[in-house]
């Protein structure tokens, strides 16, 4: 009896000393006191090639590990173009039929980060220096269709590009000794691509068949990365080796550490970046800017504390897999996450009437809404018989009354928790042309003006004579969950207002995609977001040669305006001015009276960060900022503990329920073997 | 003919069959005690399902135009055909957003309703009346449940039937088929078979009648091939009666037990597999299964939003348990070995 008694002593001495030891804390107790950047992750990277890589997840990471020529200023608003690796942004600069060139100069001493690839290009080489050529193979690989990259359609405006990516396909085929050679042997057999020229060690000029200024944001990207030729020849994915896509090799301020894609990606700072090599230079993107947007010196992010010091101020970005939004919010709310969306769950627990509840203004963490580059609108298919341009007036007054059906503010107050702004416009605020003032007339709800449109247009009370019944309309869907079956209601339901019997047909995307390439389909929803903040970049999408049914672009509007196409070819070539605006205005009247759009609304970002996080402002667009931020770790740790007190109690109650549930039974067995 | 038109014809020839087979029943004395015998054991559970029954009926009659619509916001409304359900609801009678069972304001916003107080179940996202959508809920179990149970039980009967008595080749043939189509995960069989014959309530039905004959077909064959050695099918044979005849005669009758347990059982289930279906987006539109579905991130939402969930879950529960009593009941009834322990 007394062997038993001793048991349940040490079991439960036992219990109370790891409760004493006991925490929450997900990461090694010595990275409490350093700069590192906690941040979640939803879906994996699908590939880090940067010539490949499109999506958000991708571009947090390589946006880190591959710099780019140019970059975006951190603050000014609308968005601005820097140098990054180029020394300056180049101007175009015309040369003859029609061509315009651009000519890069590099920085000199830009070095790739250590990776025993170069061994390569040097016996025990580990690293070497960042070159023309570098950027000429980058843009090879985009024209490469065996990369598969999704920009060939902006950047094969590059001349020859498109040409060299055939040209390579074909040899490839025919000549199985060709295709055998490493891929920079390939390239420079396959011959020079008459858009690229490289004209020295550090200086490129890439020639376009036609205006193209918006080329210039293809440079701020990941796409036109420099990547070095040893990396893409060592990691083929064959034989053992690594697949490309999974080991980048760049010269961007921090490189992969680690990279378990399923669950931890660690991103360590770059010793070799030019920005740590060489603070003294003062580069534009590798130094704390010291002018920004109005209002920002207001926001604390023109703090002389950090105004010209050297980036990055982080030595580590860690980022975690987390599958579901509250876990993730929770862990932000007991410091364990740096920064935060505001998940539609909390959201009344976190804002109140429009700004942060008081509860999370106790815990120090403070709110930075933005609205993103981006639109989400229905559009009408314009070769439909019924809504479409056939019928010309009447459908177009059709268009205007449904258009002035919607109420956008309401649809955001339901499903969005009143995150976003009512589109008047295909432009997004932040974008060039995009005009705070303007009120589209046919995108204020007013179902009396709509009745008579209705009426005007031949449809008396949405009766259409034909069959004496309300018109029938479909809205075609791609989505069969009831969440979006919702908001298709809320369209639906604001046209049976004005007597229209509009009809959700939802599928699968497949099926819906299949009838959108058959033409089968009338009104649709859809959203935008901006791949580089110029106006080219959305009104494009109404531009008839982008036209989907024909063309399989992303016009699925099939929009179709002798005039707009007229225009927007005009508005394309020119450079941000009062005659740009003008142009943009007289396409704003077409599309405003012509409506192959209800232009819905422009999406908002709440986010949130915690109050040890420096010269936090959010960019909308997919940037790499995190090289501008800094963490005060010192707080951190203080507030992480007082915020994840461990509450000890329910366990030493469950222990001592256990003691009166199981010691009787103990001490009767005990006696019964005696 | 106009769809409406037809359901109500179906409806009618539904009521109208059932009351003729009613009144032959009572003739018969042993239906008649087996009836007043149901009643006296489940009253509670046979009334549920009687409010049930009846409001799928009153929402399968339907009409186009008459009073409420002409008033209403809803300017299409005047011409669709509207059921008696509708009726009991104006079109006006909705807000615009969410509001709780009883409420007088909205419940996000505090905006005064149009309707204060008059929303017993409180009103959904697009502010339609819980009540309204949980009572034409009625309409699309009982729809989902009867229809199939309508392609399953002859189908199931035909194929057991057959397999059981005939054996050989048949029987070969038909535990070919059985065996292929329940060696497939139901769930995947069933997504394939909507995603292949499209969206709507036929085709759901259809589809959960393809997943769910194999069972009853099996107990069905298993059945008559004890039946058809028993001594009174060999006498049949004997005196030269033909093969139709004898299964007419002698197997299907001794089956008929079975066909109103599998009924019940598959009733309630395939109540619940539709749920299921439109948990994954793939049932029809204004099924109780949907409205779950639909509350799904509002059960998330801080303040909670319940009663959407609740109202449709309770529905859904109250039908299946109710019908599953029932039906437990009705096999107690009609089992001879009950019936002398009864006397």
């Amino acid at each position: 009896m007394s062997g038993a008694l001793r048991y349940a002593a040490a079991l439960g001495l036992a219990v109370m000393a790891a409760l004493a030891g006991c925490t929450n804390d997900p990461y090694p107790a010595a990275d409490a006191v350093e700069k590192i950047l906690y941040q979640p992750f939803d879906d994996p990277p699908k590939t880090l090639d940067p010539q490949v890589a499109y999506s958000v997840v991708d571009h947090m990471v390589i946006g880190y590990v591959y710099d780019t020529l140019l970059g975006y200023h951190y603050l000014k608003r609308p968005f601005t173009l820097i140098p990054g690796m180029a020394e300056q942004v180049p101007e175009g600069r015309p040369v003859g039929g029609g061509r315009v060139a651009y000519r890069f100069r590099l920085r000199p001493d830009l070095r790739f980060q250590e990776d025993p690839c170069f061994s390569l290009s040097g016996a025990g080489a580990r690293s070497r220096q960042v070159v023309a050529d570098d950027i000429a193979f980058s843009l090879a690989r985009v024209g490469d269709p065996a990369v598969g990259s999704p920009v060939l359609e902006a950047l094969g405006k590059i001349t020859g590009l498109v040409a060299f990516g055939k040209r390579i396909e074909e040899r490839r085929k025919s000549d199985p000794a060709f295709a055998a050679l490493r891929i920079d042997a390939q390239y420079r057999a396959a011959g020079p691509i008459e858009g690229i020229r490289v004209l020295g060690e550090r200086e490129v000029e890439i020639v376009l068949d036609d205006a193209y200024p918006q080329i210039l944001y293809w440079f701020a990207m990941p796409f036109t990365s420099p990547v070095p030729w040893e990396a893409v020849a060592t990691y083929t994915g064959e034989g053992g080796a690594d697949s490309f896509a999974e080991h980048p090799v760049g010269s961007g301020p921090f490189v992969l550490a680690r990279y378990d894609k399923r669950s931890r990606i660690v991103l360590q700072r770059n010793e070799q970046w030019y920005g740590v090599l060489h603070p003294e230079w003062k580069a534009p993107a590798a130094t704390y800017p010291s002018e920004g947007a109005p209002g920002d010196a207001e926001e604390g992010l023109l703090d002389p504390a950090y105004v010209g010091r050297p980036l990055p101020f982080l030595s580590r970005i860690e980022l975690r897999r987390e599958k579901e939004p509250i876990p993730t919010f929770t862990k932000f709310l007991q410091g364990y996450y740096d920064a935060s969306g505001v998940i539609k769950e909390s959201f009344d627990r976190v804002i109140q009437k429009g700004d942060l509840s008081p509860d999370m203004r106790t815990l120090g963490i403070h709110l930075a809404r933005s609205v993103e580059p981006a639109i989400s609108y229905l559009g009408f298919n314009m070769d439909d018989p019924v809504v479409g341009a056939k019928r010309g007036d009447r459908s177009r007054k059709l268009r205007q009354a449904m258009s002035l059906a919607i109420d956008s503010k309401e649809f955001l107050r339901l499903f969005a928790n009143g995150r976003g702004i009512p589109a008047q416009t295909p432009l997004p605020p932040g974008i060039f042309g995009y005009d705070a003032e303007y009120a589209n007339p046919f995108r204020q709800p007013d179902l009396e003006r709509a009745a008579a449109l209705l009426d005007e247009a031949g449809y008396p009370g949405g009766i259409d004579p034909s069959t004496g019944r309300p018109l029938h309309l479909t809205f075609d869907a791609g989505d069969t969950g009831a969440a979006a079956l919702l908001q298709f209601q809320f369209y639906t339901s604001a046209w049976r207002r004005l007597g229209l019997d509009v009809e959700v047909a939802a599928t699968s995307y497949n099926q819906f995609q299949d009838k959108v390439r058959r033409g089968a389909y009338q009104i649709f929803t859809w959203g935008w977001v901006a791949d580089y903040p110029d106006p080219e970049n959305f009104l494009f999408l109404l531009w008839s040669p982008m036209g989907r049914t024909h063309g399989g672009g992303p016009n699925t509007a099939n929009y179709s305006n002798p005039r707009y196409d007229e225009l927007f070819v005009r508005m394309k070539a020119m450079s941000d001015g009062p005659e740009r605006l003008r142009v943009i205005d007289e396409m704003r009247e077409i599309l405003q009276q012509d409506r192959p759009w209800i232009e819905n609304y422009y999406p908002e970002r709440y986010a949130l960060y915690h109050g040890w996080v420096e010269n936090e402002k959010p960019a909308g667009l997919s940037l790499p900022t995190a090289k501008y931020l800094d963490i005060d770790a010192a707080e951190r740790a203080l507030l992480r503990v007082a915020w994840n007190e461990p509450i000890t109690w329910p366990a030493y109650a469950l222990l001592g329920l256990v003691v009166v549930v199981v010691a009787p039974g103990i001490v009767t067995f005990l006696r019964e073997r005696q | 003919m106009q769809p409406h038109v037809v359901s109500n014809v179906v409806v009618l020839s539904l009521v109208g069959g059932g009351l003729l087979a009613l009144l032959r029943l009572r003739r018969s004395p042993l239906w008649r005690e087996a009836g007043a015998e149901l009643v006296r054991r489940r009253p509670v559970a046979l009334a549920v399902v009687g409010v049930f029954v009846l409001l799928a009926l009153l929402d399968s009659v339907r009409w186009q135009g008459g009073d409420a619509a002409a008033a209403g916001a809803d300017a299409v409304a005047r011409f669709e055909a509207r059921s008696l359900v509708d009726r009991l609801f104006s079109d006006d009678f909705r807000e615009r957003s969410y509001s709780a069972p009883l409420a007088a304001e909205e419940f996000y916003g505090n905006a005064p309703l149009r309707h204060p107080g008059r929303h017993v179940l409180g009103t959904d996202i697009l502010g339609r009346d819980v009540l309204h959508l949980t009572l034409k809920g009625a309409r699309v179990a009982l729809l989902v449940g009867g229809f199939t149970s309508l392609i399953v039980i002859p189908l199931a009967l035909l194929t057991g039937i057959c397999a059981g008595y005939f054996g050989r080749r048949v029987d070969d043939a038909f535990f070919f088929v059985s065996s292929t189509l329940a060696s497939m995960p139901g769930l995947l069989l069933l997504i394939a078979l909507i995603i292949v014959l499209g969206r709507g309530p036929v085709q759901v039905c259809l589809a959960l009648g393809v997943t769910s004959w194999v069972g009853f077909a099996r107990v069905a064959r298993g059945e008559t091939l004890k039946l058809r050695e028993l001594d009174f099918v060999h006498a049949a044979r004997a005196l030269g009666v033909s093969e139709g005849r004898i299964l007419v005669r002698h197997i299907l009758p001794n089956l008929a037990h079975l066909v109103i347990i599998t009924f019940v059982l598959l009733f309630s289930g395939l109540v619940l597999s539709e749920a299921t279906l439109s948990w994954l987006g793939i049932g029809i539109d204004g099924s109780w299964g949907q409205m779950i579905d639909q509350a799904r991130d509002e059960l998330s939402r801080d303040p909670i939003v319940w009663w959407n969930l609740a109202a449709a879950s309770v529905a859904l529960f109250g039908l299946v348990l109710s019908v599953n009593l029932v039906g437990d009941a009705v096999r107690d009834v009609l089992d001879p070995r009950t019936l002398r322990e009864r006397r």
